[in-house]
């Protein structure tokens, strides 16, 4: 491979590994040393005053109590921006469970040396938007959220707390277990089909800015993008435009013609008419920035 | 016939599987609050605390006396991650810090005295310096209230709870020596304002 192709995966494991991090310190911050700038996990976490809440337990929160309360949506709205503006970004590059998973694959290769790995149990892909519906649902028909302690990435995070304060686990840890389980019958099967946290990201950034673009004289349709789609995508087909694509960037490393590379639209994403190759944009290619931010294009 | 007594049948099973339901459903969401085991400082009526907490944990994370405990979900059903506070393990010291971390205003802003977490009630067949032919002249729990003199009182040398200033810590819970077979105490917080809708004031 090449070794500029190497870039989006390191720089996304960085940030999986900073984010778990930041989760796996803030409980011992918080207890060893009453330190407690940083708090909490990904249901809701706070940096000094500046405050997150999980847009799906908050939405929740608030369909089964039916009250609204500022600080909540306040909370909401930074992650919500996000998604709408960069995707699923959370999905790739922050959640623990993508954090764990790229463990497991880790451990995978070294066992088995298989560099790709087939999805050995695969859905109908829609499913994926009909678990955001159904879970609400449930949670309003039982009256009581259920995504909040069940939901994964939330509950590593309880995991780690539980450990660290007071030495001993929960039992819905179970439901990490039986995640990672299925991760390896089908990479990121949770992710791909049953997470109705994604599912709203989903939808949220389903008219995203920034999303990978293919360039169809490049291609050269040999499917090594597809095969590195930890999403089990088909960018080839125009699948990273549409709103399974949580933007991590493998199959723009995974190509060697350099056909596939990160855009910013000034535009929200058009799933629609984008399906088949580029069509003429606004601003194609951003000129490298300084800072090698996001919007840098790399091929 | 057969199509007919299957469809006979079919409102026994609904009803069956409703009363079912019903039932597994209330165990399910039932509140976990008991005798000495309280929700933090500030929580919302228990009646809709399990639907407005997201169980983002922070206020455990930031309780330093580690008081507060998640719940489990074996223990607590659809409350599992809801903050406990276990006043007989570690009592509740009023520091305020949960009330001003919590997201989702489950826990309110809410001064250390306007605190009800609970009422402390003292058995008095159990107490040492209440029975009946009793020597001992104990008042632990007098001792080491964090609003003396106001919450508890002496009455000739014996502790007495003055509802309107207890707090409900558990502090004196923590503190009284007698153990009784089922794990009570001499003297317990009960969460009486907890299944109540009205506030306390105005029912005076």
């Amino acid at each position: 491979m090449k070794k500029s192709g190497l870039k989006w995966r390191s720089l996304r494991l960085l940030s999986l590994f900073l984010a778990f991090l930041l989760i796996a310190a803030a409980p011992v911050l918080n207890s060893r040393f009453h330190f407690s700038f940083v708090q909490g996990w990904y249901q809701s976490i706070s940096v000094g005053a500046l405050w997150f809440v999980s847009p799906l337990e908050g939405l929740e929160s608030i369909l089964t109590s039916r009250m609204l309360y500022a600080p909540l949506i306040v909370g909401m709205t930074i992650p919500l921006v996000i998604a709408f503006l960069l995707g699923r970004v959370f999905c790739a590059w922050v959640c623990p469970v993508s954090f764990l998973s790229e463990i497991t694959d880790w451990c995978v290769r070294l066992l088995t040396r298989r560099k790709y790995r087939t999805s050995r149990i695969s859905l109908p892909r829609r499913i994926f938007w009909a678990v955001l519906p159904l879970e609400l649902c449930l949670a309003m028909t039982v009256g009581v959220p259920i995504f909040v302690f069940l939901s994964p990435p939330g509950l590593i995070g309880r995991e780690i707390m539980m450990a660290v304060m007071f030495k001993t686990l929960a039992v819905e840890g179970v439901v990490v277990l039986a995640v990672i389980v299925m991760h390896l019958f089908t990479p990121r099967f949770f992710c791909r089909y049953l997470c109705p946290l994604g599912s709203l990201l989903g939808v949220a950034g389903s008219r995203r800015r920034l999303y990978v673009q293919l360039e169809t004289e490049c291609c050269m349709e040999c499917g090594l993008c597809a095969r590195a789609c930890p999403l089990g995508l088909e960018p080839e087909q125009g699948d990273t435009l549409s709103a399974y694509c949580w933007n991590c960037g493998e199959c723009v490393d995974a190509c060697g013609a350099g056909a596939l590379g990160f855009r910013w639209r000034a535009v929200g994403l058009d799933a629609g008419s984008l399906k088949h190759g580029p069509k003429k944009m606004d601003e194609g290619t951003l000129s490298p920035g300084p800072g090698g931010s996001k919007d840098e294009t790399i091929n | 016939m057969k199509r007919r007594e299957f469809l006979k049948s079919l409102p026994f099973a609904a009803a069956a599987l409703a009363a079912l339901e019903t039932g597994s459903l209330a165990g399910l969401v039932s509140s976990p609050v008991h005798t000495n085991l309280l929700r933090p400082p500030g929580a919302v009526p228990e009646g809709m605390f399990a639907s407005r907490c997201i169980r983002c944990g922070r206020c455990v994370e930031v309780c330093p006396y580690r008081s507060i405990v998640p719940g489990d979900v074996l223990s607590a059903g659809f409350n599992a991650g809801t903050p406990l506070i276990k006043v007989t393990d570690v009592p509740c010291y009023l520091c305020m810090k949960c009330v001003e971390v919590c997201p989702t205003g489950t826990l309110r802003h809410i001064a250390q005295a306007d605190t009800r977490m609970g009422l402390a009630v003292i058995d008095r067949y159990a107490c040492m310096t209440w029975k009946e032919n009793s020597m001992m002249l104990c008042r632990t729990c007098y001792n080491v209230c964090p609003f003396k003199e106001k919450a508890i009182k002496l009455d000739q040398l014996r502790p007495v709870i003055v509802n309107e200033y207890c707090t409900g810590c558990g502090i004196c819970v923590h503190g009284c020596p007698v153990t009784l077979a089922n794990g009570k105490k001499a003297v317990n917080v009960e969460p009486v304002y907890a299944f109540r809708v009205k506030p306390v004031e105005s029912e005076r």
